[in-house]
């Protein structure tokens, strides 16, 4: 056996025991250490470990509805049923692996449900390489057939399942189009206060009303945080802020009147606008030709924009706001009010019309060749003749006409609460040169320099009808956040007063009321059985020397005694407003007094 | 041996170092199983359960060697050496390349790594030189001869390449040194050569292992490459905070940020970290704590100068594995390959940990009766 030494030196047993005191200080150190990484640093490894792992998802809001006034849903959402692949279920190593296994599930489950895969590598690709935690829609809106298919066969498969989409949807269809616009899916709707790294898609407004509330119909978004691997997959959701929902707008929009409108403009290009003269309210807001905003959702195909775009009617063009016309004949009590108020002419001033008007050496011509003879303010307001307004005009001058309209609300927006609103056109006051008295006898009659938009024509409807109060065009009533019973309303408001003499009202309202209700009034064709109407017609020319084109208008407000509506209408082209206008205007006029009529050529033709 | 006499024996064991050895075992088994852990049950790697087996296979060589006469081994020193050389060189040229690396021997039904027989076979040489009656530890012969016994196992680990292991030897035999009584002066200039050499050292490391060296400095420099693990053990460790986790909820072994292949042995000090806090982490801290000093109360109670030297070289291999490993996983060492003893998956190492461990207790029970 070894001996290993006999006597143990003190001095071999006191090195030992520093040894140990040295040892265990370095476990010491390293406890130290360890208090600095995980407690005093813990928070910062812990954001590290937030910052690598943990990913944010925009959660989008349910989308707010439009109503009409009655509460008739114009602009909805409904469920589209998708399957949806959950990629973290179907990982295999390596990305061209767990591809294979998606497009062995997509195939097998496009045989089951009943659908052809609409997903191919390079999208199953691209998800993994940019949204790679989120869901993989496979199909969209599912029908009852496929979904009991899915729900038979499918449900147990691992990695599948139904995945719920809010979709915008239009019951009315192409009903008042131009003004609810239209929505398109997006899916990266970038927010730089609160970073997200995954958006599932959302419905925006890209036109119409749908754009311009976008974010009071849009609600507040919410989020979802949830725990990604190493490699990117899911791993599980951790918290969810819910979104809040949308608010509602109500609209002054009339469902009924919107849809007389629509019709009445069946099979031409043009626009109607029909307003309650008494607050402002737009009842109906009607452009043709129309489109159908569902063709937008979920997603708009380019053969439809395509369609769209190359149609020559212009679908798009939401004409009742944006639509510059020459006014024609409908401008004349403009310039009426203009010489009466100014005492350029009164009640008895006679004009003789001998069929034409000669200015110098110029020749222009009345619509009608016989002449209408001597006539005051008020028989040519019914006869609509040119001669006594070329009169009247160049007595009163082009800047009085041209204040009068301006204080109607020509030349300017009205503000409406929509997009695109034209302005319109008419000369300016101080503009010096140029300007002949041939102009100003264009001018007296709504032709030349003066364009005005159809909504334009309505409120100077809606004035006369008042009395002289210029209504501002109310389109939204009131915008209800989710959970209220009440809109907060958008109230009501008066942009000017005309104050004009009861003398200049009753005139022009009376050659008004002539020009619907007297036998040989041109705009007879509107008449309907047991309404007084009031109203004025239009024939504007437009268009190039060679290839004369009208416009064919026609603006009324009824009843005479009380007015509640005010309409004006204009076909693009047509022949006169006498023969175009007033028969589609007689046709809503039955609809808005619910005036049984029967049918007309020119409306069901 | 007799009954009495085992009895006898059994009752002068350390039991202090046993609960703690115990103890460090089952921590190992409990955070292997949750390394491997990826949110279901069902599909946890087998690994704890070869930890298991490898833990029992410990115990009994543990036994073996705390009946075994450490005298009576000691006076095969010199062949049992012979045989740890012949196995490094055996591993060099026969052995299988794994990882660049050659340092395991396919033998039937195990996979052993003579590096880990080399170090107690070293040891046990080195022991039992330094232990000669008589020997003149002033004299240099003394420190050439042991550097001799210790460079041709040093060189044939290095050669592998398994720098680590080989590393392990030098603050072992320095120690040895140290403890055998050899003059402060002589062991000054021993560690100002050391310095004076390590530039050498340097140039002679491998591409990558100079890699990691430089990425321990600034781990931004590689974030993807060699500075992941790093940087995810640190984050590991860091966001434990002072309570942890809990028992399998820590998420960066769970979401794979620490790689799957080293969570469960070099940086499983990491995921006790994360799992367990501050208040775990340092609980381990003082189990080792505890080994060590159970290691050194059989060195200083020891009845001669070779259960000594025996104890503190197991004392101090113990404690540089475990110094090496957690100063790594916290990011205050660059990153090695030393696993941590009794708690990181491996059955070389446990085994040969766990025999080395038995060494002690060998001294320990045929202490000086005072």
């Amino acid at each position: 056996m070894i001996r290993g030494g006999t006597v143990t030196s003190r001095g071999e047993l006191l090195r030992i025991r520093i040894l140990l005191l040295v040892m265990l200080a370095m476990l010491g150190l390293l406890a130290a250490a360890l208090w600095r990484v995980q407690v005093a640093q813990g928070h910062e490894f812990e954001g590290d470990l937030k910052k690598q792992s943990v990913r944010r998802v925009r959660l989008p809001g349910q989308r707010g509805e439009i109503l009409d006034r009655h509460g008739h849903v114009l602009a909805g959402n409904r469920p589209s049923y998708c399957i949806a692949l959950y990629l973290e279920e179907l990982r295999q190593g390596g990305r061209s692996n767990t591809v294979n296994s998606v497009m062995e599930r997509l195939d097998g489950l496009g045989l089951l449900i009943g659908r052809d895969p609409e997903l191919d590598r390079e999208d199953v690709n691209d998800h993994i390489l940019q949204t790679l935690p989120l869901p993989l829609i496979a199909w969209r809106d599912l029908d009852e057939a496929e979904l009991a298919r899915f729900a038979e066969h499918a449900a147990s498969l691992s990695g599948v399942d139904v995945f719920v989409e809010a979709v915008r949807v239009y019951p009315e269809g192409r009903t008042a189009c131009h003004v609810l616009g239209s929505v398109k899916f997006d899916s990266k709707i970038v927010n730089a206060d609160q970073p997200f790294h995954y958006f599932y898609p959302e419905t925006v407004g890209r036109a119409g009303l749908e754009k311009r509330f976008d974010e009071d119909l849009a609600g507040v978004a919410g989020g979802k945080s949830l725990l990604v691997d190493v490699s990117g997959y899911r791993h599980e959701d951790l918290a969810v802020r819910e979104p809040e929902a949308g608010s509602d707008l109500l609209l002054a929009l009339d469902l009924k009147a919107q849809r007389a409108a629509e019709q009445a403009l069946q099979g031409v290009a043009g626009a109607a606008v029909i307003m309650d003269p008494r607050n402002g309210d737009v009842l109906a807001l009607a452009s043709a030709p129309t489109y159908d905003p569902n063709e937008f959702v979920p997603i708009l195909t380019q053969a439809t924009w395509d369609r769209l775009n190359s149609d020559p009617g212009h679908p798009m063009v939401h004409r009742a706001v944006a639509g510059t016309y020459a006014p024609g004949s409908v401008f004349k009590p403009v310039t009426a009010f203009a010489a009466l108020e100014n005492g350029k002419i009164n009640a008895g001033t006679s004009f003789t019309c001998p069929g034409y008007f000669e200015l110098g050496r110029a020749r222009f011509n009345c619509w009608y060749r016989h002449g209408h003879g001597a006539q005051n303010v008020r028989g040519a307001l019914r006869n609509s003749c040119n001669v006594f307004f070329y009169e009247t005009g160049l007595l009163t001058g082009r800047e009085m006409i041209a204040h009068m309209a301006s204080a109607m609300g020509f030349g300017e927006k009205t503000g409406i609460d929509i997009d695109y609103e034209a302005p319109g056109r008419i000369p300016l006051r101080h503009q010096q040169q140029g300007w002949y008295s041939g102009d100003t006898c264009n001018f007296s009659i709504g032709q030349g320099p003066v364009t005005v938009t159809p909504l334009q024509m309505a409120v100077m409807a809606s004035t006369i009808a008042n009395g002289g109060n210029v209504p501002w065009p109310r389109l939204v009533l009131g915008i209800r956040a989710p959970g209220q019973d009440a809109f907060a309303p958008i109230p009501p408001r008066m942009v000017n007063r005309m104050n004009w003499s009861k003398r200049s009202l009753d005139l022009v309202q009376g050659g008004m009321r002539d020009v619907v209700m007297h036998r040989s009034g041109t705009g007879r064709l509107a008449r309907i059985p047991g309404i007084n109407v009031s109203g004025k017609t239009g024939t504007a020319e437009f268009g190039k020397k060679g290839n004369p084109k009208k416009r064919a208008w026609m603006i009324v407000y009824a009843p005479t005694e009380k007015p509640r509506y005010a309409i004006a209408l204009v076909v693009d082209e047509g022949q006169g407003g006498g023969v175009d206008a007033a028969p589609r205007v007689q046709y809503i006029l039955g609809q808005l007094f619910d005036v049984p009529l029967p049918e007309s050529e020119v409306v069901h033709g | 041996m007799d009954r009495a006499r085992f009895m006898m024996l059994l009752r002068r064991m350390d039991w202090g170092m046993l609960v703690a050895v115990g103890a460090l075992l089952g921590v190992g088994v409990l955070f292997i199983y949750s390394a491997c852990y990826r949110g279901d049950p069902d599909t946890v790697a087998p690994f704890y359960r070869k930890q298991m087996a490898w833990s029992g296979a410990g115990g009994i060589a543990f036994a073996v060697l705390t009946f075994l006469d450490y005298r009576r081994l000691a006076e095969q020193a010199w062949p049992i050496y012979a045989v740890g050389i012949a196995l490094l060189l055996l591993v060099l040229f026969v052995g299988p390349t794994i990882n660049n690396a050659k340092r395991w021997l396919d033998l039937p039904g195990v996979r052993v790594q003579p590096s880990e027989f080399a170090k107690l076979s070293t040891l046990l040489a080195l022991a039992r030189y330094l232990a000669r009656p008589g020997l003149n530890l002033a004299h240099p012969q003394v420190v050439l001869s042991t550097g001799a016994i210790a460079v041709v196992p040093f060189v044939l680990v290095v050669l592998e390449p398994d720098l680590g292991t080989a590393a392990v030897l030098v603050p072992t035999t320095f120690m040895l040194l140290y403890a055998a009584g050899v003059p402060l002066k002589t062991l000054g200039l021993l560690v100002l050569i050391g310095l004076l050499l390590l530039p050498v050292g340097w140039f002679a490391l491998k591409g990558y292992q100079q890699e990691r060296i430089l990425v321990f400095f600034e781990p931004a420099k590689d974030p993807l490459g060699a500075g992941w693990n790093k940087i995810q053990s640190q984050i590991a460790v860091g966001s434990g905070g002072l309570m942890g986790k809990g028992y399998l909820a820590g998420t960066q072994n769970v979401l794979g940020f620490l790689p799957r292949n080293v969570a469960p042995t070099d940086f499983i000090y990491s995921v006790i970290a994360e799992e367990t806090g501050f208040v775990g982490s340092a609980l381990v801290l003082s189990l080792y704590g505890a080994v060590i000093t159970a290691a050194i109360r059989a060195a200083l109670i020891s009845r001669d100068k070779l259960g000594r030297l025996l104890s503190v070289g197991v004392a101090v291999m113990f404690f540089s594995h475990v110094f090496v490993n957690i100063a790594m996983t916290i990011g205050l060492m660059p990153i090695t390959g030393l696993p941590l003893p009794l708690v990181s998956y491996g059955g070389s190492f446990t085994v040969s940990i766990m025999a080395a461990l038995g060494l002690t207790q060998s001294v320990y029970v045929r202490r000086r009766r005072s």
